[in-house]
């Protein structure tokens, strides 16, 4: 009995102690998840703080990969020309090589000639013998070829074999879809024009009045009648003409000065563009030649900004065409709506695909699949064509193995001997380093083009930049005397002009060969420049607070946050404090407390970027009679002129203090009255028999008491307010349509829009560096903040008695 | 005589003190729902009526009419699909509060009540990182979905959420006041497997805690902007924030659909929030939200 006693207790005992291993597995999910999403990015941006990285999905390249990176970035037969060989002590024909390898390499990136799904549908076609005309000896070598990840297998017989093949196959979607991307990415330059990084900038605009009016229009419209246009031109004319349903082009051109036809009418710019550069060919096969059209430009300019982006919007299928292109969606989905698109982006002039022939001594569209998407298109609809999506694939990936086989640089490696090239090359869109390497070692580069030589050719290239801009300097120092006594003579003469002209470019020239002695460039500057990782040190933390230009931005961006969080969190705070002192007042006994709590909280739930796209809309300004309800209210005030409030930097700080002020407040009182109603009510009950008032009971009792939550609150909301972002940032989205000034964009840009701007923004340098560096700079802010939240947070009386045990322990010791 | 005075005197200051007090209370409330009176009701206006004047009233006249033009007017434009956005955010919300809330009580239950190696070490580096914001490795975090090949995919917003320092704080915190550990032994002894118990015991006790939290995950999940900016790029994938931030775009200047674009995106949040305003109450005064 008490024998089973002892067993139990043990192996309970054991038991409990195998229990502790679920621990581990039970916050494993946490840990795993947490280390690899939060914790590696991190330490990533602390690493890319210290580079100057200028991509944000570029190639990731280490340290040790440098000589890789100049092997492919910097090619030396630019840079010494006939001196090369002498130079680098390497044959030219020899370092080709390397050149052609990336040359192939690049090829390979942008054809993907072994892309899976492409080459799984090759092999598919074949071993089913979908492919008339290829024999069974090239489907072996296709196999092969894909297998062994090497082209060389396809030789000149298979690959014209494939070619006979897909040349005598023809598919209408591809055919379509082809032509859909091209329109794609031409509307989608006109429906979303860049915004001119240059802050401030206004363009001209042109009216429609200053077109028609224009001198060149009334020319324009009178040599249209004039003898000596050629007869293709005419027939080109007498087909616009018809075109608008008008007896002649004279007359459509006329009503359209007098105002009967205004120039966002669709066809005016068909007519124009399709005058002035016709796409087409007349019967004997010349081409239509034009007939100039003075103000095309201002045309293009005008509708481009008034009425272009808006009818391509408009468009219901607009958004899909890259979907329609790229063959995610199926051409047959919504087909007829995506006719009437294009036959309406057609008839507006904006697709100038469609050739025009003559027939009967008259020009029509062409109806050719190939030139012609709405012919195409209708035909498609009309047929109700299905292609064949393996056979379509396989076309596709036949066309991008031959776009890669006859690339030049492969050839030629190929032609010389390095037939197993392939097996260098990576195809999946990236350069494989090892690979690389290894066929450096097989040319017998891998002592000759080492970092080391590098750094030496681009010392020695330094040296001679220097020494050849101090002869010039000398030279020009030579001259300096004589042209300045030459000016000195001419001064007051007919000559002063040209004396100074030739004396400035003297001076022009010394300035800029001291320049180039100061700062030598080299031969590396620019591989470096464009490099995605480089080490910088602390130069983008230097650059972050010494950088006169960037001064503004990132100091200026934490100044801007600080600002906004400050002219919010006072208001927010004081009226927290009193309403709080209110709520649990017991003299007043407010009645509906939760129901005001509720209401008050409710901006804080509500999605703040819909909140700043609201106040952005009342606060909106505008000439019009159209008004903002802000407006509209200072109109009720007399001020009929209104006030853009956009337009002042302080004014968009207090407005977007005011949304910040406005959803917290209800937060920061929540948590003020739960830390009064923690207050002990006995402290309460002594004060009033001791005769303190409301005022002095609040003043020496509540808010002493309060103080711990108070900064606790001010703590968290300054870490909140540090991460402000989607009001500020919608609240200006979209500067270029408001009429922000410069300063305005920057008076109102908090440190994550600065990041955002820096890394995601829309310029082709991305500044990753800076960003990370700028993202750093946060996380050591939140960090200290943090900090003093947990010294707040901690149990006093614990860590009091943590510390007497600690000094307890070291006297023991002692 | 004087006593009396001075006692109604008194008792006239505190009734004006009263309705000072009223008054004031009564202005901060009617300004935190004013705004939404008035953008629920703009929305119900054609374009031209709500530029030359302020409507705090609904369009009694053409109510379903005027507010299904305005519908459609929205549809047309191709950036704006309340459907599309509506499903993507509830999606990316649903699954990361699920995640959240799951993986967090397990791991504060598996700090709680199992007594390895190391658990106040971690558990001391959960509260230092709750305050990190998730902003600072926005960079790293980039590339990372990008050579992982996720960008623009909405796993890139939901995987993140198993870890959640925030949440298994709180969650922590409540284990620690209102757990105790014989329920776990009594259920070791009947033989239950440790995530038995943790699923079909633990769990449950621990619902009021999980409940707050997860009201606070969604929401947040929900009103997220920035990291979604950043990540996710494909029109198909983009959350409701997303489509609100492009309603004013360019020239597109009809206001009653912006209006009702803006309501649309509001009026769920609110319908949730009337039914769930205690909870979430309650819970910011136990300081369960970040700021």
């Amino acid at each position: 009995m008490a024998n089973n006693a002892t067993k139990s207790v043990k192996s309970k005992g054991n038991k409990g102690l195998s229990y502790t291993k679920f621990g581990y597995l039970f916050i494993a999910p946490f840990v795993v998840v947490y280390c690899l999403f939060s914790l590696y990015p991190l330490i990533t941006t602390f690493w890319y703080s210290g580079a100057n990285m200028t991509s944000t999905t570029a190639n990731f390249w280490g340290f040790e990969n440098k000589e890789v990176y100049y092997d492919e970035f910097l090619d030396l037969t630019a840079a010494y020309g006939d001196s090369f060989e002498d130079t680098v002590g390497i044959e030219k024909k020899e370092y080709m090589k390397i050149r052609n390898f990336f040359l192939a390499q690049d090829a390979a990136n942008l054809y993907k000639p072994l892309d899976e799904k492409g080459i799984v549908a090759l092999q598919d076609a074949l071993s089913q013998g979908l492919l008339d005309g290829v024999s069974a000896d090239t489907a072996a070598k296709v196999n092969q070829a894909i297998s062994e990840k090497n082209l060389f297998y396809i030789d000149s017989t298979a690959m014209s074999e494939l070619k006979a093949w897909k040349s005598g196959y023809a598919d209408d979607t591809l055919t379509i879809t082809n032509q859909l991307s091209k329109i794609s990415s031409s509307l989608e330059l006109i429906a979303n024009p860049e915004v001119s990084e240059e802050e401030g900038e206004e363009t001209e605009t042109i009216t429609a009045n200053d077109i028609i009016e224009s001198e060149s229009f009334s020319e324009f419209i009178s040599s249209l009648e004039s003898e000596e246009i050629e007869p293709s031109t005419q027939m080109l004319i007498n087909y616009l003409a018809e075109y608008v349903g008008k007896d002649s082009l004279t007359d459509y051109f006329n009503s359209v000065k007098a105002g009967e036809i205004s120039l966002e009418d669709p066809s005016f710019y068909y007519v124009c563009y399709n005058l002035n550069s016709p796409k087409g060919t007349d019967a004997e096969g010349n081409s239509i030649s034009g007939f100039a059209v003075p103000f095309i430009k201002d045309v293009q300019t005008y509708l481009s900004a008034e009425c272009w982006p808006n009818t391509i919007k408009s468009l219901s299928t607009f958004s899909q065409f890259n979907e329609y292109a790229s063959g995610k969606i199926n051409l047959h989905e919504n087909e007829s709506q995506l006719l009437d698109d294009l036959t309406l982006l057609y008839e507006a002039g904006l697709i100038n695909n469609v050739n025009l022939i003559e027939k009967d001594g008259k020009l029509v569209p062409e109806e050719n699949k190939e030139t012609n998407i709405l012919y195409a298109m209708q035909k498609y609809i009309e047929e109700k064509y299905e292609s064949n999506v393996t056979l379509q694939r396989v076309a596709m990936q036949i066309s991008q193995i031959e776009a890669y086989t006859g690339n030049q640089g492969r050839s030629l490696l190929v032609g010389t001997g390095y037939e197993n090239i392939d097996s260098y090359i990576s195809f999946n869109g990236e350069l494989d380093v090892q690979k690389y390497i290894q066929f450096k070692n097989e040319l017998g580069f891998a002592d000759l083009l080492t970092y080391e030589r590098y750094e030496e050719l681009d010392a020695a290239y330094r040296e001679k930049k220097v020494t050849e801009a101090q002869a010039a300097l000398d030279e020009a120092n030579a001259l300096l005397p004589e042209v300045q006594a030459k000016y000195d003579a001419a001064v007051g003469t007919d000559g002063e002009k040209a004396a100074n002209e030739e004396l400035k470019k003297v001076t022009g020239e010394i300035a800029k060969q001291e320049g180039k002695i100061k700062n030598p460039k080299g031969l590396l500057t620019q591989v470096n420049a464009k490099s995605e990782y480089i080490f910088v040190g602390a130069d983008n933390f230097k650059k972050i607070f010494t950088d006169k230009t960037r001064f503004n931005t990132v100091v200026g961006s934490f100044y801007n946050t600080a600002i906004l969080w400050i002219m919010g969190v006072i208001p927010q705070m004081l009226l927290a404090l009193i309403l709080s002192a209110w709520f649990t007042d017991t003299k007043i006994k407010l009645k509906g407390l939760s129901l005001m709590k509720a209401l008050m909280y409710l901006p804080n739930v509500i999605t703040a970027v819909t909140i700043a796209i609201f106040f952005r809309r009342i606060f909106a300004y505008s000439t019009g009679a159209a008004q903002s309800p802000s407006q509209q209210i200072l109109h009720m005030f007399g001020k009929t002129e209104g006030y853009n409030f956009f337009e002042s930097a302080w004014a968009t700080r207090w407005i977007i203090a005011f949304i910040n002020f406005w959803m917290w407040y209800g937060n920061t009182m929540i948590t003020l009255i739960a830390g009064i109603s923690s207050i002990s009510e006995s402290l309460y009950e002594s004060a009033q028999i001791d005769g303190a008032n409301t005022f002095q009971t609040y003043v020496l009792i509540t808010l002493p008491l309060l103080r711990p939550i108070m900064l606790y609150t001010v703590v968290t909301s300054l870490i909140g307010g540090l991460q402000m972002y989607d009001i500020p940032q919608n609240l200006n989205m979209n500067p270029a349509l408001v009429n922000f000034n410069g300063s305005m964009i920057r008076s109102t840009r908090t440190i994550l829009m600065y990041i955002n701007d820096q890394a995601f923004g829309t310029q082709d340098l991305k500044q990753v560096g800076i960003a990370s560096a700028v993202s750093i700079l946060l996380f050591i802010t939140t960090t200290i903040l943090s900090i003093i939240i947990f010294y707040l947070m901690r149990d006093k009386d614990e860590a009091k008695a943590a510390k007497a045990k600690r000094k307890a322990k070291k006297e023991a010791a002692v | 005589m004087d006593g009396q005075t001075k006692l109604r005197s008194s008792s006239a200051a505190k009734r004006a003190y009263c309705i000072l007090v009223y008054v004031v209370v009564a202005f901060f409330a009617l300004l935190a729902i004013i705004p939404f009176v008035f953008m629920f009701c703009s929305a119900t206006w054609d374009s031209g009526n709500i530029q030359t004047s302020i409507k705090l009233w609904p369009n009694f006249g053409n109510l379903i009419g005027q507010t299904k033009a305005n519908y459609n007017t929205l549809a047309q434009r191709s950036t704006f699909k309340f459907a599309v956005g509506f499903k993507n955010s509830m999606l990316i919300s649903g699954c990361s509060t699920a995640l959240t809330v799951y993986f967090s009580a397990l791991t504060a239950y598996g700090l709680k009540c199992y007594e390895f190696k190391g658990r106040k070490v971690i558990f001391a580096i959960i509260v230092g990182v709750m305050m990190v914001p998730t902003a600072v490795n926005i960079t790293g975090y980039y590339r990372l979905m990008h050579s992982m090949g996720l960008l623009g995919s909405k796993l890139t917003l939901i995987i993140p959420a198993i870890a959640a320092p925030n949440t298994v704080f709180f969650i922590k915190q409540y284990l620690d006041s209102s757990f105790s550990i014989d329920i776990v032994e009594a259920a070791r002894i009947d033989g239950a497997g440790e995530f038995y118990t943790f699923n079909r015991i633990s769990l449950p006790i621990m619902i009021p805690a999980i409940a707050t939290q997860a009201i606070f995950s969604f929401l947040g999940s929900w009103n997220n902007f920035f990291t979604p900016s950043i990540l996710l790029n494909k029109s198909e994938n983009k959350t409701l924030p997303l489509m609100v931030a492009e309603l004013y775009g360019d020239r597109f200047t009809d206001f009653g659909a912006i209006y009702f674009g803006l309501s649309a995106s509001v009026f769920p949040v609110v319908i949730v929030y009337c039914f769930l305003q205690r909870y979430i109450i309650s819970g910011v005064a136990a300081g369960g939200v970040k700021e």
